[in-house]
């Protein structure tokens, strides 16, 4: 490749449009990569690499966060959408992007349709509850309950919708990911697997854990390839050995501190209650390890080798160092309202001319300057985390993929488009949408 | 076509490239080139004849990371990509970074509108027409239970310490009594069985307001603003219009019902902005003008009727209007239309022959009640 600029190298002489000799052979080790073309035989794996800097996605953060606090709320859907883009790009599965190619505005209409229904839902059932609940039993926590639990089916549903509708605007090699329709089909089984995972105090829940996966997976396509969930249920179990053993710790520490009477008790019990902690990002990171080993599509296998511990160490030291930078500007909002108040007392006078000054502040432009110090923190705490935590964390997933035998690429082909103009409006409205 | 060109030509183009068709998951090795006469690229593949794009045609994928790929595609082309390693031909491509859209949007501003149309017939009818049946219906257990419910939720929103520590009650023995003894002077205004509370919240608002099951509230600052028992009395008449018309428990289910409405459409960022909002438009509940003109004549009647002074209000108002202009809280909430305190002072020439106003309190009385919060 020319090191200089085209134009700055452009002379009368050469004419500029005949076709110079191919670059040195020396490039096609670095791109195209080797794999991702038809030709040179397939590498038995590929990697995949991540090549999002911190950086650039905070500035991005920033700049599509503040056009949503600029416009109350309605850009955010461009900024969710500009932020898939880029971290699908920076996701290259053999050296080849990602691509994300959802639609802000399907976002936006999506989010409608799915505003409609809720508004009907939250504005005309919940006052219905709220009235029979006080008028039958002189409080609200029934209908609260009532409501809550009128959404939980929604919640299901969302879900399965959201990530319908990523799947289906995601490429890699120009082909289209899917998912079939089956929303309420996951609805009832999730209920289903819910109550059977309660029922039997938890102990099913890598049994919920994998059917509810083996659902999803099963519907999934990549182009015409679909792509199959293996495995049993039973091998989640090794994902939790450590929420056992922090039972057992905790049943060891009540033991210690009630019926022995020893105050070390207190201690184990702390510490059963941080190895739940670990226990439960280690459930959540090794039963998608082992999922994801199992997964298969038309001969292509996958090994995925994330590290709990490193999650963990990125999600409890992002949100340590996203709170310790924001202890600043918390404080000032903190200063600021106590100013205020003490503004309104007529001590202020007595501070002599700064007191004087700070009284005499129209109370809109103090009210104004809190709100927006308000929306600022909010903004930085979205942007901080998406350097600090989102990136690492996806970067880990990335890095740690391996997608095996690639020469089955060969056999894939497209698959239409699912045009689902509904996009993912319910998760939207619901707010569940809380990663990206 | 003739391409009259200035300057200098540019320098031949040429790249390699990675070629996506959009139909198979496996890429084919290009070689780019730039036909600048014939304003197109030239995507030239093993065992394929040679693509031809015209440059103008092409679109950059846009927030792509890393900076070192350009993936390229054809406007109309929903699915072929061309990878290149080399952003020099960005050069070269006048629009490549205009929008490609994918969806058609022609349906999108059809619907929008629909939503919106709908959610405004949802808060701004169906929900208040739903609150006004079950206002009359709510029993009256279930009617004091909304009001307790509500007041505790204004007096946890009011504190401004940012503990969440409820704003205080005041209960001044002497003050208290004051208060019960203005309370006795107006029950005759209340329909048989209505029970109201009076409050007091030791807040510097000059306001006061009414909730359902006749929780009467009066905030410190109104106490103190006014100069005369009558005009105390008077606002108290007018809150005890409100509760016999029950318009505040209309207002609080109508409340509860579009809250969470709104909240859904602005989303969480806004969440305790919105808890604010609801207690603002509980306190500054701003009845309709027919509302408030029904209660402002039930307060003159129910003054005349017991022997106060019904000037109190309008003289009250008059002073508070020089003092704070028309856009405090206090005049949006009591004088929702502007003619109400003309009228209230035109009253006072209105008065029945022979009405000989008794004072509301002693002078004593007056003392406790305004200082209840001490």
């Amino acid at each position: 490749m020319p090191e200089t600029s085209a134009w700055e190298k452009a002379s009368p002489e050469t004419g500029g449009l005949q076709p110079v000799p191919a670059p040195v052979a020396a490039e096609t080790e670095t791109w195209p990569p080797a794999g991702s073309h038809a030709g040179a035989p397939p590498p038995e794996r590929l990697a995949t690499a991540f090549t999002g800097k911190r950086r650039a996605v905070f500035w991005l953060a920033l700049k599509t966060g503040g056009l949503t606090v600029l416009t109350l709320g309605l850009y955010r859907f461009w900024m969710k959408t500009r932020l898939r883009r880029w971290y699908w790009s920076a996701t290259r599965p053999g050296g080849t992007p990602l691509e994300y190619v959802g639609d802000p505005y399907e976002k936006l209409l999506g989010f409608l349709i799915a505003v409609v229904i809720l508004a009907f839902y939250i504005g005309v059932v919940n006052l219905v509850l709220m009235f029979v609940s006080f008028s039958l039993f002189q409080q609200n926590y029934l209908a609260y309950g009532l409501s809550l639990l009128g959404v939980v089916p929604l919640w299901f549903y969302a879900r399965y919708r959201a990530r319908r509708y990523v799947l289906g605007r995601t490429r890699w090699r120009g082909v289209r990911f899917g998912m079939d329709p089956g929303a309420w089909g996951y609805v009832w089984r999730a209920l289903l697997h819910w109550t059977i995972t309660l029922v039997s105090l938890g102990l099913l829940w890598p049994r919920m854990t994998f059917w509810l996966e083996k659902y999803r997976t099963d519907r999934t396509w990549f182009g015409d390839a679909r792509l199959t969930q293996g495995g049993r249920w039973t091998m989640l179990y090794r994902a939790t050995w450590p929420i056992f053993a922090a039972l057992v710790l905790a049943g060891a520490g009540l033991a210690l501190s009630e019926l022995a009477g020893r105050s070390e008790g207190y201690t184990v019990i702390a510490l059963a209650w941080l190895l739940a902690g670990y226990g439960y990002v280690f459930y959540r990171v090794e039963t998608t390890r082992i999922l994801a080993n199992h997964k298969s599509a038309a001969g292509l296998t996958l090994t995925a080798r994330p590290s709990a511990l490193r999650i963990l160490m990125i999600t409890v030291l992002g949100y340590l160092a996203t709170a310790l930078v924001l202890a600043l500007p918390l404080g000032l909002l903190g200063f600021g309202v106590a100013l205020v108040q003490f503004a309104q007392t007529d001590l202020m006078q007595e501070f002599g001319e700064l007191g004087a000054l700070v009284s005499a502040l129209p109370q809109p432009l103090l009210l104004a300057l809190g709100v927006a110090l308000y929306f600022a923190i909010f903004l930085l705490w979205a942007t901080f985390t998406h350097a600090w935590v989102t990136l690492p964390t996806w970067r880990h997933y990335a890095t740690t993929l391996t997608i095996h035998n690639p020469a089955a690429l060969s056999k894939v082909s497209q698959r239409a488009r699912d045009e689902f103009q509904e996009a993912e409006g319910f998760a939207e409205a619901l707010d569940l949408g809380a990663s990206i | 076509m003739t391409v009259i060109r200035i300057g200098a030509a540019p320098e031949p183009f040429e790249a390699r490239g990675l070629y996506f068709d959009g139909d198979t998951a496996v890429g084919d090795l290009a070689r780019v080139t730039v036909d600048e006469t014939a304003r197109r690229i030239e995507i030239s593949r093993k065992g394929a004849p040679p693509l031809h794009w015209p440059l103008d045609a092409l679109r950059l994928l846009p927030d792509q990371a890393g900076g070192d790929l350009v993936v390229l595609r054809l406007r109309h082309d929903p699915v072929a990509r061309l990878i290149l390693d080399d952003a020099l031909l960005l050069e070269r491509l006048p629009d490549v970074r205009r929008p490609a859209p994918l969806v058609r949007r022609g349906r999108l501003i059809g619907w929008a509108l629909a939503a919106l149309a709908s959610v405004a017939l949802i808060v701004f009818v169906l929900v208040p027409r739903m609150a006004d049946q079950m206002a009359d219906y709510i029993p009256p257990a279930g009617e004091r239970a909304l009001g307790a419910a509500t007041l505790d939720q204004i007096r946890s929103a009011l504190d401004e310490t940012g503990m969440g520590e409820p704003v205080a009650f005041c209960t001044a023995p002497e003050g208290q009594a004051a208060l019960d003894a203005l309370q006795a002077r107006l029950a005759p205004g209340l329909p048989e069985g209505q029970e109201i509370s009076v409050h007091v919240l030791d807040h510097e608002m000059i306001n006061a307001f009414v909730l359902p099951g006749g929780y009467v509230v009066f905030f410190r600052g109104l106490l103190q603003a006014a100069e005369t028992p009558e005009e105390v009395a008077a606002v108290f008449a007018h809150e005890i219009g409100h509760v016999v018309s029950r318009d505040p428990t209309r207002h609080a289910l109508r409340s509860a019902g579009s809250i969470g409405v709104l909240g859904l459409l602005f989303g969480d960022f806004a969440g305790g902005a919105l808890v604010l909002f609801l207690t603002e438009r509980l306190i500054e509940a701003s009845y309709s003008r027919e509302a408030e003109a029904a209660a402002d004549h039930f307060a003159r009647q129910l003054m005349l009727d017991t022997g106060l002074d019904p000037a109190g209000l309008g003289s009250f108002f008059a002073r508070l209007q020089q003092v704070f202009g028309e856009e405090e809280g206090f005049l949006a909430h009591f004088t929702s239309h502007p003619a109400l305190s003309d009228r209230i002072l035109a009253a006072e020439a209105d008065l029945p022959p022979g009405f000989t106003p008794r004072p509301a309190l002693t002078e004593s009385q007056w003392q406790a009640l305004q200082t209840i919060c001490n």
